[in-house]
């Protein structure tokens, strides 16, 4: 008889965690306070604020896990982890490094030179060098290994050229890793031959422009490439290797607290507002919303104590994934009962606002970085159906 | 699984699965509720020492760990065992913290969050509605509230009136009526214990159960699709179905990662009967969430298993009318949901409102 078995560790935790915790909590209080920033729902990828971004370098918050050779303070993952939590449900504007501090920079660190590492890193753990990923295409989205841009070996390099689409945050960002073909397509073998480049987004040939998405955000972007020349140092990691990056990092990358608390700032402003005469209805939305908050939080944490112990719990995170971004969605279509959301920007009321913008923004939760039907199918392969 | 467990707690475990597992199977189980009483399981249980893992040893118990208890209650219940293994255990733990003598045989736990019947003048009087093994129980043991606090009394079956009924798995739920009913045991009064707070630990025993069983009703789910085939190939083959797999095992390990996370809290707690806030969010967290997956879980598993799964004979059904009582007992996922979001504003309102902003943030990640 099968066993479907899952195992989430509570991380170790020392005063530490919890001393930077409330660091953290006392500067987004005073920057809320004087003016620093108004909290955004969905911060981490709506609310674009570079300067804000190097506030956070300075503070020594971005890159914490690193290696303090490379700009890094060598801090664990929970500490990471309850950065990242405290400027989530704050609504704090950190899109410019989340991608930089979550995926790029250690992607660097693992397959990057000498070179890349000591002049890149420290310069994105300081809040001021932001990358944007390049990996989703016109006619590729969930089957990212039909990816067409092309890299063409050429003297002392290689030459780019193709279309990313999506590749949130480019217009603000230095680089952009670059999922290209290098090698033949090989139907029984559709992973292979793939190569991932850091680009130097001014690079000659490279154009880059905005899409508005539903919700009236333009971080979304078109980047295009024609020709555009990378030494071979640009190379991350081997020529054929893409993939395996690619994959490799997706337990780190789904699992985080942005995966269920993209619109929790909006349940912390409706209950600010309801809890000095909440009713017994309210109590029960309000309730059964926090229980799964809860236990995802406990699955989330469970999942970077996996990755401290080097494990790699694909399912696990998927998982987290799954069920935290449709929580994040059902979290506005069950406070509407209570605050109708009708209108644009609210007339100006901040609940309203927070409301309307995260339906506007929902669908995309679901969608990016693995779509819940892929994750389903990860769960599935993993459970031994596939 | 095993946090705050010794070795010992462990190897207790593993004695426990091996007895299940040879004694205890689905058609025992589908026997038991049409009346033929499993007397070789329930014997070996009892000699086994199970039901006094919560009794130190000094008391004549085998001193395991809170968390031991709570990992067998969901072992058991993974076994859909047709025997009041969960509920004998609280009550020999309640013997044991009132300072009364426990019971080696089966005990009837007269408390299913309602009202405590009252004490007084050394007469109880009231009604609990759905005690817990009473039919094979040696002593009925009844919490009950005098002047505001929680004593434990004691009855010998014979001497109280038992109304027999069941829940929707045939499990005994009884009706017992006391009509100054005088205790054959009577304990002082118990430090450290309210009746909130007994609700709130027997609502995680239920919740403890539903995970166990939930894990079960996965593993047959995972197994039938594999093997059923139709259109020439496995169920399992399908998007829709892994898809709805997939749905399983997300309900049934988030109720799996609330549960162990309370039970890393009430093993933490040095009263765990007190229901205070320290204890409230995290086992009513543990009982919302194995609630309401308990309704999810149980749809899809039912749908992937056709009709099958709709039979008595085919062991589905055993684990899904057991969560479908156990959800609603000791409070289901709307009470304990209205409970926890009352908690968390009377916290916001009570603070100012300069400091209230993070509040509701600070109250969810505690």
């Amino acid at each position: 008889m099968e066993s479907v078995r899952f195992n989430f560790p509570a991380p170790e935790s020392d005063e530490s965690v919890e001393e930077l915790r409330k660091e953290v909590r006392v500067f987004l209080e005073d920057e809320v306070r004087s003016g620093g920033f108004v909290p955004v729902t969905d911060c981490w990828c709506a609310g674009v604020d570079p300067e804000f971004s190097r506030k956070l370098g300075q503070k020594g918050w971005i890159g914490v896990t690193w290696p303090r050779q490379y700009g890094g303070r060598e801090l664990s993952a929970l500490h990471r982890y309850v950065i990242t939590e405290e400027l989530l449900v704050a609504g704090a504007p950190v899109h410019a490094h989340w991608i930089a501090d979550r995926q790029s920079g250690p992607l660097i660190l693992a397959t990057g030179t000498e070179d890349m590492k000591r002049n890149i890193l420290p310069r994105i753990a300081a809040g001021e060098c932001f990358v944007a990923l390049g990996l989703s295409e016109p006619e590729s989205g969930s089957d990212l290994a039909s990816v067409r841009t092309r890299a063409f070996k050429v003297e002392g390099g290689w030459e780019i050229t193709g279309t990313k689409l999506w590749s949130s945050g480019a217009q603000h960002c230095q680089y952009m890793t670059v999922l290209a073909r290098t090698g033949e397509r090989d139907p029984n073998k559709r992973h292979a031959g793939l190569t991932q480049f850091l680009v130097p987004l001014d690079s000659p040939g490279v154009t880059v422009r905005g899409i508005p998405d539903m919700s009236g955000v333009e971080h979304f972007n078109e980047s295009h490439f024609e020709n555009v020349f990378v030494p071979d140092d640009a190379v991350l990691g081997s020529v054929g290797e893409g993939w395996k990056q690619i994959t490799s990092e997706l337990a780190l990358e789904r699992s985080g607290p942005e995966r269920f608390l993209s619109t929790f700032v909006a349940l912390e402003k409706a209950l600010q507002r309801s809890a000095a005469d909440m009713n017994g209805h309210q109590a029960t939305v309000v309730g059964s919303i926090v229980a799964r908050i809860r236990a995802l939080r406990t699955m989330s944490l469970g999942v970077a104590a996996l990755l401290g112990q080097g494990y790699s719990p694909e399912v696990e995170a998927a998982l987290v994934k799954d069920l935290g971004t449709r929580l994040e969605q059902d979290i506005i279509e069950r406070l509407r009962e209570f605050w109708p959301v009708q209108m644009k920007q609210g007339y100006g009321d901040e609940l309203q606002y927070l409301m309307s913008d995260s339906l506007l923004r929902q669908p995309s939760f679901t969608l990016r970085g693995g779509t819940n039907e892929v994750l389903k199918g990860i769960i599935a392969r993993g459970i031994g159906l596939r | 699984m095993g946090f705050d467990m010794e070795q010992t707690d462990q190897l207790i475990l593993d004695t426990a699965h091996r007895l299940f597992t040879d004694q205890c199977d689905a058609e025992i189980v589908n026997c038991a509720e049409r009346g033929k009483t499993p007397e070789r399981l329930r014997q070996a249980i009892l000699e086994s020492g199970l039901t006094l893992a919560w009794v130190p040893e000094e008391a004549g118990g085998v001193g395991g760990s809170l968390a031991l208890g709570f990992n067998l209650i969901r072992q058991a219940a993974s076994f859909a065992l047709p025997a009041p293994l969960a509920d004998t255990l609280v009550a020999n733990l309640l013997l044991a913290e009132s300072g009364l003598a426990v019971t080696d045989r089966w005990a009837a736990l007269a408390f299913d969050g309602g009202e405590l019947p009252a004490l007084l003048q050394g007469e109880v009087n009231g009604v609990v509605d759905a005690a817990v093994g009473a039919p094979e129980s040696a002593v009925v043991v009844v919490p009950v509230l005098e002047k505001g606090v929680v004593k434990i009394a004691t009855f010998a079956p014979s001497t109280i009136d038992i109304e027999h009924h069941e829940n929707l798995a045939g499990e005994a739920r009884s009706r017992i009526t006391l009509d100054s009913a005088i205790p054959g045991q009577l304990s002082g009064p118990v430090d450290g214990m309210t009746a909130d707070g007994l609700k709130q630990f027997c609502a995680f025993v239920r919740a403890c159960q539903i995970a166990g069983a939930l894990e079960k009703i996965a593993d047959l789910t995972v197994g039938y699709v594999k093997e059923r085939q139709q259109f020439g190939r496995p169920l399992g083959k399908f998007q829709a179905v892994q898809h709805m797999v997939a749905d399983i095992a997300g309900e049934t390990a988030l109720t799996g990662a609330a549960v162990e996370q309370a039970m890393r809290r009430v093993s933490a707690h040095p009263e765990p009967f007190i229901g205070d806030c320290e204890l409230l969010f995290p086992l009513a967290t543990a009982k919302v969430v194995a609630s309401e997956a308990a309704g999810r879980v149980t749809r899809v598993a039912h749908q992937a298993h056709g009709a099958m799964g709709f039979s008595f004979e085919y062991p589905l059904q055993q684990y899904s009318r057991r969560v479908w009582g156990w959800r609603e007992e000791f409070g289901s996922e709307f009470s304990w949901s209205e409970r926890l979001g009352m908690a968390i504003a009377s916290e916001i309102s009570s603070l100012g409102a300069g400091e209230a902003a993070g509040c509701a943030w600070d109250v969810v990640s505690r």
